[in-house]
């Protein structure tokens, strides 16, 4: 028993901290939300890290790791409110295209987005050069330049929904199934709602610091401070599940060959927790931040919108929830893993 | 990072789970009462025997050198087995380690093994009636004496020192304001006045102390005379974080809640938080697993203390509203409600928690 992420975990995690720090500031997200810059910052340089490929097959050209090795880096994407169709690029398309597919993927040349069974819309689609589509419980790909996108604009103005009609011609029917890899980006998106969680903590209490009101820095109060304290909890607790849930779907499969609703449950439990955890750190972070936080001048509304956005993704927190309660109370003998 | 127990780990969680299945008593007599409380000295003497009452300890003073992880390990099963409450938890929980830390010698040899063996049970003594929360405002003091000191005084809200063999807790020693001038003392319960003061579920579980020139020689100091608040502050971090509400505690909770619910089949709403309630002892498992592993056992223990605490109230509140008019009347169930209820308020409020890691862990101004 050894919970503690390894240096090369804590390394890659380090690296695109950085490299995100430098090529997707806040400003970045702005121009990507308003189209007057790339659509994309940060990719290109990820790429060169070799960030695409940590979870693509070594026999693809790319890292073979598993979800565990990159957790850290997939929330520090959260953390920077990184553009773009991250997951679905990095987490998912690795288990679902075909390895000459994959090679490009690895390479930073293949953007990807999907429309799951489940899903409504495809997330990002705009940015993506192919698109995998359940329809009638089979995986099929297809160019996003052939695929009828229409964009349903919401509450995140950089990760961007689509409807897509797909008219048949240009599909390419594909071999795999979706269950494993929607695990995984479950897990991928829990961790980037822990790390925009944190960013939002770590912001608000910068500003709680610097923000004077009755002659004294807001933070000093203690109804400020609780609710921030709050927030600290429930991230410093929702975070294990979400890092135990990567564990559990990363070779070796330690927690196979056990039930496959023992995988699921540790899935809906990082979703549920961490989805709670950025929900709450985002409403605290707007009521800290108060009437300036309601407005579209500071940049922590594209944190607050990634939070809401991500909550549906892959399965809200209720659902999981829900699922959880069935897979607790339901199963006849409830097991605790490790 | 390894999620898996090692070979060693899985061979000590099984000795102890077939230890304790052959060992540990039924329910015993509130450790509150005279009788319960010498029931529960005669459960301490037999995990001493096995030498599984402070597994965590050297061998040289009847532990196991165990390793952290293993102490979890054996808390998890200590507390699935049903087994009794610690009557020597003040002790072995919380003084001991700052014995280990700050103690001499001959302290650690006079004390450790009597108290390993429940010989000698602790009661604490930090509370005065004006001093809670604030315990740096307390006004009970220490006067110097040829070889020792006199102590004068009250304390109050004293766990176990109803019956209680020794005390330790501190005095102002020093004509110094707040936190200076405090020294830490260990004395004999023997001449100090004791009154029992019962709690919510009609027991004496504190007492008041009444110190009136009571001596205590030089040797039972613990530590420097005039730095007890350095030393106070190390023990009531081990009480606020693991050392004394181990993860084992409310998994063993959560499981007997979740066995209550299948038989009482709850409507979907009491269901869900159930459900949740169950897993957020989990979530308390694996952060004390990753702090462990971190080595970052200082810093979360207010974040910790605040967590568990609120969790064993909604976990026993759960099964209160499962059982409906049968979770008022006597029981276990009714008896952990209560006993829950204390959690936010001992080891330092969960308002002063809050308090704690908004300025300690996030850096917001005092």
């Amino acid at each position: 028993m050894d919970f503690a992420f390894t240096d090369d975990q804590l390394a890659l995690a380090t690296t695109v901290r950085k490299v995100l720090a430098e090529h997707c500031p806040p400003s970045s997200l702005r121009a990507s939300a308003q189209q007057t810059g790339a659509r994309l910052p940060g990719w290109s340089q990820l790429a060169e890290v070799g960030f695409f490929g940590l979870l693509v097959p070594e026999s693809s050209e790319g890292l073979g790791l598993g979800l565990v090795d990159a957790i850290l880096a997939l929330e520090e994407t959260g953390r920077a409110a990184l553009p773009g169709p991250v997951v679905e690029t990095a987490a998912i398309a690795p288990f679902l295209l075909t390895p000459e597919c994959l090679a490009r993927l690895a390479a930073g040349d293949l953007r990807v987005s999907v429309r799951l069974g489940g899903q409504v819309y495809a997330p990002d689609a705009d940015a993506a050069d192919l698109l995998i589509i359940e329809h009638r419980g089979a995986l099929h790909t297809i160019s996003s330049e052939l695929a009828r996108l229409t964009p349903q604009p919401g509450v995140d103005p950089v990760r961007r929904l689509f409807s897509v009609a797909v008219e048949g011609a240009g599909t390419v029917p594909l071999a795999a199934v979706a269950p494993p890899a929607v695990r995984v980006a479950t897990v991928a998106v829990a961790a980037q709602l822990i790390g925009l969680a944190r960013h939002l903590l770590e912001t608000s209490v910068a500003y709680a610091r610097g923000r004077t009101q009755f002659g004294a820095p807001i933070g000093s109060f203690q109804a400020v401070k609780h609710l921030l304290a709050d927030v600290a909890i429930a991230v410093d607790f929702a975070a294990p599940l979400v890092y135990a849930a990567a564990v559990a779907l990363s070779p070796p499969f330690k927690l196979l060959p056990a039930k496959e609703t023992e995988l699921d449950r540790a899935v809906s439990a990082a979703k549920a927790a961490a989805g709670e955890a950025a929900a709450q750190a985002a409403r605290v972070a707007l009521q800290v931040h108060g009437a300036v936080g309601y407005t579209d001048e500071l940049d922590l509304r594209y944190w607050l919108a990634r939070v809401w956005s991500l909550d549906p993704a892959y399965g809200s927190a209720a659902l999981h929830r829900s699922r959880l309660r069935t897979a607790i109370l339901g199963s006849p003998e409830l097991r605790r893993w490790p | 990072m390894d999620l898996e127990f090692t070979e060693a780990e899985r061979e000590f969680r099984a000795e102890a789970r077939d230890w304790l299945a052959a060992n540990a008593p039924g329910p015993l007599p509130s450790m509150d009462t005279r009788d319960g409380f010498e029931a529960h000295r005669e459960w301490e003497h037999r995990l001493a025997e096995a030498r599984y009452s402070v597994v965590s300890w050297p061998v040289e003073y009847g532990g196991r050198a165990a390793t952290r992880i293993e102490w979890l390990i054996f808390e998890e099963e200590y507390w699935a087995a049903g087994a009794p409450g610690r009557v020597s938890q003040n002790g072995i929980f919380l003084l001991a380690p700052v014995l280990f830390t700050y103690g001499t010698a001959a302290q650690r040899e006079r004390f450790l093994r009597r108290m390993a063996r429940a010989d000698d049970i602790w009661a604490q003594a930090w509370s005065e009636p004006e001093a809670g929360s604030d315990l740096a405002s307390l006004t009970a003091r220490a006067e110097p004496a040829p070889g020792g000191w006199r102590l004068y005084g009250r304390k109050t809200w004293s766990s176990r020192a109803a019956y209680a063999d020794w005390g330790f807790g501190l005095f102002r020693s020093h004509d110094q304001p707040r936190h200076k001038g405090l020294t830490y003392f260990m004395f004999s319960l023997d001449e100090v006045e004791i009154r029992p003061i019962p709690q919510l579920d009609g027991e004496p579980g504190f007492a008041e102390l009444y110190f009136d020139g009571v001596f205590v020689p030089d040797d039972q100091v613990l530590g420097t005379p005039g730095e007890g608040w350095r030393i106070a502050m190390a023990t009531t971090s081990s009480e606020r974080g693991l050392t004394l509400r181990s993860p084992g505690r409310f998994m063993a909770t959560a499981d007997r809640l979740v066995r209550l619910a299948r038989e009482l089949d709850p409507d979907p709403a009491l269901a869900d938080q159930i459900a949740r309630a169950w897993l957020d002892a989990e979530a308390y498992r694996l952060h004390t697993y990753r702090a462990v592993a971190e080595g970052e056992l200082g810093s979360a223990t207010s974040m910790g203390k605040v967590f568990w605490s609120e969790l064993d109230i909604r976990l026993h509140t759960l099964a209160l509203q499962l059982l409906g008019e049968r979770g008022v009347v006597a029981g276990p169930w009714l008896d952990g409600y209560l006993f829950s209820l204390a959690g936010p308020i001992y080891a330092g409020t969960n308002e002063i928690q809050r308090t704690i890691v908004a300025e300690r862990v996030l850096g917001l101004p005092r």
